[in-house]
Formats: C-alpha cells, structure tokens, sequence
C-alpha cells in the first residue's frame, strides 16, 4: 500500500509541482494570483486532445503547438486585461485584490467557453487521449507507461525552467524584480516588459502541465481544472510564494498526502487540500521555505 | 435644514413606494416574473450582507457560499425530517426553522472569524475561499458516511406548492435585513466597522477593539446570509450539495456590490436586479445555457474601467454638473 502511495504520489505530485511552479513564477513576479490557471492549463489540454483525437498527432510534439499558442494568447490577454491595472494601481494590495477579482472574472468567461466547446464536440467530451497505455511495473506497483512519461517531463521542464531563473540574464532579472521590485528598476530592470514575460512564461507552463494532464487524467473538465488551481494554490501556500524549491518539493509533499487520503476516504482528498491552505495560511502564512 | 427633512421624507416615501410594489407583485405579475424577482430579493440579501462586512471593512471574502450553503442545506434536512412519519425533529413553525438556519451560520462564521481574521487582503480571500469549499466538501463526506438524508433532499409539498409562501418568506427575509442593516450601518456599530475599512490601525489606537467588531461583523453579514438561503430553500422541489454549494453564492455577491458601486447600501441594491436581469435576458436569447460568461464579462469589465460601480459613474456625474453650475455662476 505505501508503495503504491508513494509510485502515484511522485506522479500526481511531479505535475502538481509544475503547475505549482508556474502559477507561483506569476504570482511572485507581477503580484497577479490568477485563480484562472486551471481554465489556461485547460485550454492547453484541448488543443493537445483535440490534435491527438482528430489528427492522430503525438501528443508529446502537439505539447509543443499549445505551448507556443498560450504563449501568444498570454501577449494578447496581459496588455488587454492587467497592464491598465499595474499602472493605475498605487500599492501592491491593491494590484493583488483587482487583478484577483479580474481573474475570477476570468475565470468564470473561459471555463463557460470551454465548457461550450467540450460540449459541442463529442469527441472532446473527456479531453483525455489513449496514448501509451501499456502498464508496467515500478516498485511493485502496477501503473502505466504514459504516467511515468509525464512525470519525467514534468521534472525535465521544472528543471529547465529553474536552470533559466537560475544562470540566465532573463532569469536574473525575474528573480530581482520578484524580490525587490523597486531595487530592480533602479538598477535597469524594464519591470513593464518583464511582467509580460513571467506572464506568457507561466501560461506556457500552464499549456505544457495541461497537455501532461490530458495524457493521464481520464475525466479532466472545467470543474477538474479548477481543482488543479487550487490545489496549485496550496502548494504555493505551502512552500511559499517566490520560493522555487518550496513549490517543487510541496508539490511532491501534496502528491502524497492526497494519494494517502484517497487511499482511506477519496471523498475527504479536496476538504484535506483547503483544510492545508486554510492552517497554513493561519499558523504559517510566509510557507515552509517563505523568506 | 428644511431641504434635508424634505430629502428624507422623499427617501421614506420611495423606499415605501418600492415596498408596497414588491409585496403586491404576485398579484399583477405572472408567475414566471415572479420567481425571477424572487432570486433578485435573495441576491439583493447577499450582496446587502457581503457589502456590510467585506464592502466596509475591505476584508473581500469569497466564502459566502459557507453561510448560503448552510442555511439551505440545514433548512431543507430540517423541513425533510420534521415531515417524515416518524419525525425525528420537533415540529417548529417555518419562520422559526429559517432563524435558527440563520443563527447557526452566525455561530460558524464567529468561529472562522475568529480564526481567519488575523489574516488580510489577498490572504483572508484565498483562506475564506478555501473555507466555503471545505464547508461543502464537509458537508459531502457527512452525506455520504451517514446516508442521513437522500442525496436528493426532497421537501415538503405542503412548502412547494404554496408559490405565494415561497415569495412572501424571501420578500420578508429582505426587508428584515434592509432596514436592520440599515440601522446598523448608522449604529456605533457601522461606525466601527468603517473605521477598520479606513484604517485598521487608527481605529485600534482611538479605542476600537478591531478583533471583537470584525468578528462579530463577519457573523452578522454570515446570519443575514443564512437567513437568505433558509426561506429560499422552499423554492426548490428537491436539493443536492452539488446545487447548494456552487460557487455562485460566493462570486454573484462581491460582482454585484462591484456592479453598484461599493460605497454606499443603495449602490449594493442596484447590482443584483441589474445583473440578475442582464443574464436571465441573455439566457432566453442568445446565450443559452452559457450565461454565466456574462458575469465574467461585467466583473472584468468593472474593475477595470469603473472600480467604483454605477454609483461612482453618478457621482462622477453629478460632481461634473455641479462644477458646470459653479461656474455658471461664478460667471
């Protein structure tokens, strides 16, 4: 039994992990907290299903195409939607709780669009695709192959999401103007344009764990999305906001406390997951590996 | 001072006005009207009580759906077991069954306040949003360990069928909460509460205790929510949680207080006609089942471009005709 918590918990947590890490990338870097992740992680998943499902497309190349679309749709909804708000806004709050708010909204309009869509094509209906199905044996557990795939590149796009924070000008730049906004425009950081990037970088993301996600998850829908958000969410919570590593290693943390409470009452996984976000917040709000 | 005794008198009379037509609607509207103007009464209950808590004091909860939830789902699994053959609660009349609804969701939310209210700003909405889910995943969990009530609660007939009792028990539900509100916002109480919405600390230094009134504001805005949800119940012939705790009870609220404008009680009733109008209209014409994409639309629309609602647009307005009547007399 642990073993099987511990081969599901990896999987489930290597994708939570990348999605935690790029909602995190947004939040950290222009204060926006977009609760609406999940429905761009979504559309990502119905591009991918849609090329695999009609077209016959590999999955694993397709990632690539709704990569590139949700980076551009990033460049059209950021100066539409958020850019007015940055510049009108006089403090940080403020920012935090109208783009929140306009990211509900968001929220709301594309999930009723994707619901739309889904609804129209039957052969949408579960956004999920029969792909690499064969099941192997990790640990004593049987699984399937497509899972441990997803896994292992999920950890290879955190690893090189990390690597570019880490050793490149860009990254460099993500990180000052996440940590010290104002310091970071003195010294030369255009904090207008570096915005935008950890904006369409983190939906980028978003499509990669969507396209991931439609691989493995057989009942993935708006409410479904949703669900990953918040669970995102708890994850940048816990390990806290700005932290890399605190997102990688809560989303591995999550994997396994929601695989281990399936294993005893699968309908108590999602009240577990708010009752975290919630105790957190109030016993330790700066997260495990919070500055 | 004559023309602000005048300015009163004409409140009193339309606010009389819209009373005597509210409670003669069932009379001269048809029934599909009616029961659009009922979910306008229950939402204009909501966003009156979101708007004298998170409006005032800027603590923006997005857990309302705790409150709302658990006033229906505890008024319907109360009217469903005082109605079995062998009752297993004691017979209460249904004015009382709504009251307790709302006394519990008071004694909840004094319990989350007291624990999430030490948090602010973006904080205290995630965790409030949090709670609200927790609150429904709970109350799954419950159903479905105990098996106490059908996961379809079906109620009383006696109480579906009666359509005037459905409207008339909603109608009162928000006229209570419109004047007692009204009188709180006037109160010691409403002063308070506007302190901490100004500023949190200077309130603390004049002599507030912030923790006591936030609390208790937070459980008060939560009773006029249960309240709201318990005399809805009887709207519905049966119910489940999935139709209970949707997230709408917690995001219509703050969109319509948005929609009118956050600064004063009247700004919080215009919201919910206007929305609640706007979409069921959209819904019989050209958007059919996907009408909530409208509800996004506007709330992306308000804060962007109007953060203080239709009555800032007035007030913009207004200020804009007066400075014209200035000069024209300066001149």
């Amino acid at each position: 039994m642990w073993e099987e918590v511990i081969v599901r918990g990896t999987v489930d947590g290597a994708l939570y992990a990348l999605i935690a890490v790029g909602l995190n990338l947004q939040y950290g870097v222009t204060k926006i907290l977009n609760v609406a992740y999940g429905q761009f992680l979504l559309i990502g998943s119905l591009i991918t299903a849609a090329l695999f499902n009609l077209f016959g497309v590999n999955p694993i190349i397709s990632l690539t195409v709704s990569a590139i679309g949700l980076l551009l749709l990033g460049f059209l909804v950021y100066p539409l939607v958020f850019r007015k708000i940055v510049l009108e806004s006089k403090s940080t709050e403020e920012i935090e709780v109208r783009s929140l708010l306009i990211c509900f909204g968001l929220l709301f309009t594309v999930s009723q669009v994707m619901t739309a869509i889904i609804l129209r094509n039957p052969r949408l209906l579960t956004l999920s695709i029969n792909f690499l199905k064969d099941v192997i044996t990790v640990l004593g557990v049987k699984i399937e192959l497509n899972r441990i795939v997803t896994t292992f590149i999920s950890l290879i796009i955190s690893m090189i999401l990390y690597v570019m924070l880490r050793y490149t000008r860009i990254g460099l730049a993500l990180r000052a103007a996440s940590q010290e906004p104002t310091g970071a425009k003195i010294v030369g950081v255009n904090i207008s344009r570096v915005h935008l990037i950890s904006f369409c970088l983190s939906l980028l993301l978003a499509s990669i764990a969507g396209s991931l996600a439609s691989m493995i998850n057989p009942y993935l829908t708006s409410a479904y999305a949703s669900q990953y958000t918040f669970i995102a969410l708890t994850i940048i919570v816990l390990g806290g906001a700005g932290s890399f590593i605190g997102s990688l290693v809560g989303g591995f943390l999550m994997g396994y406390i929601i695989q281990l409470v399936l294993k005893f009452e699968p309908l108590l996984a999602m009240p577990v997951v708010y009752i975290f976000l919630v105790a957190i917040l109030i016993i330790r709000p700066k997260g495990l590996f919070g500055r | 001072m004559l023309k602000g005794k005048l300015n009163s008198l004409i409140k009193i009379l339309c606010i009389a006005a819209v009373l005597v037509v509210l409670a003669a609607a069932p009379y001269f509207l048809s029934q599909a009207y009616v029961m659009v103007l009922r979910q306008i009464l229950v939402f204009a209950v909501l966003s009156l009580s979101w708007f004298f808590f998170s409006g005032i004091t800027k603590y923006i909860s997005l857990g309302s759906v705790a409150f709302v939830g658990t006033g229906i789902y505890f008024t319907s699994i109360y009217l469903y077991c005082m109605h079995q053959p062998k009752p297993l609660f004691p017979f209460l009349p249904f004015p009382v069954i709504v009251i307790l609804a709302g006394l519990i969701c008071f004694a909840l939310a004094f319990a989350i306040g007291i624990i999430s209210l030490r948090l602010r700003g973006i904080y205290f909405a995630i965790a409030t949003f949090g709670i609200g889910q927790l609150v429904g995943g709970i109350f799954g969990w419950w159903q479905n360990v105990t098996r106490f009530v059908p996961i379809n609660v079906p109620l009383p007939v006696q109480y579906t069928r009666d359509f005037n009792l459905q409207y008339y028990s909603v109608l009162t539900a928000t006229v209570a909460t419109f004047f007692i509100i009204t009188i709180l916002l006037r109160s010691k109480f409403g002063l308070a509460l506007r302190m901490i919405g100004e500023c949190e600390e200077a309130a603390a230094h004049t002599g507030v205790n912030t923790t006591l009134y936030k609390t208790l504001g937070f459980a008060i805005s939560a009773f006029f929510m249960g309240l709201a949800g318990g005399s809805y119940t009887i709207s519905f012939y049966s119910l489940n949680l999935n139709s209970v705790f949707t997230v709408d009870y917690s995001f219509l609220p703050p969109v319509m207080v948005l929609l009118g404008g956050v600064g004063t009680v009247y700004g919080s009733m215009i919201g919910p006609p206007l929305l609640i109008l706007i979409s069921e209209y959209l819904r019989q014409t050209i958007a059919g089942g996907y009408y909530q994409i409208t509800y996004g639309v506007i709330l992306v629309i308000i804060v962007l471009f109007a953060p203080n609602g239709i009555m800032g647009v007035i007030g913009k307005l207004k200020s804009a005709k007066l400075l014209k009547g200035k000069m024209v007399k300066t001149s």
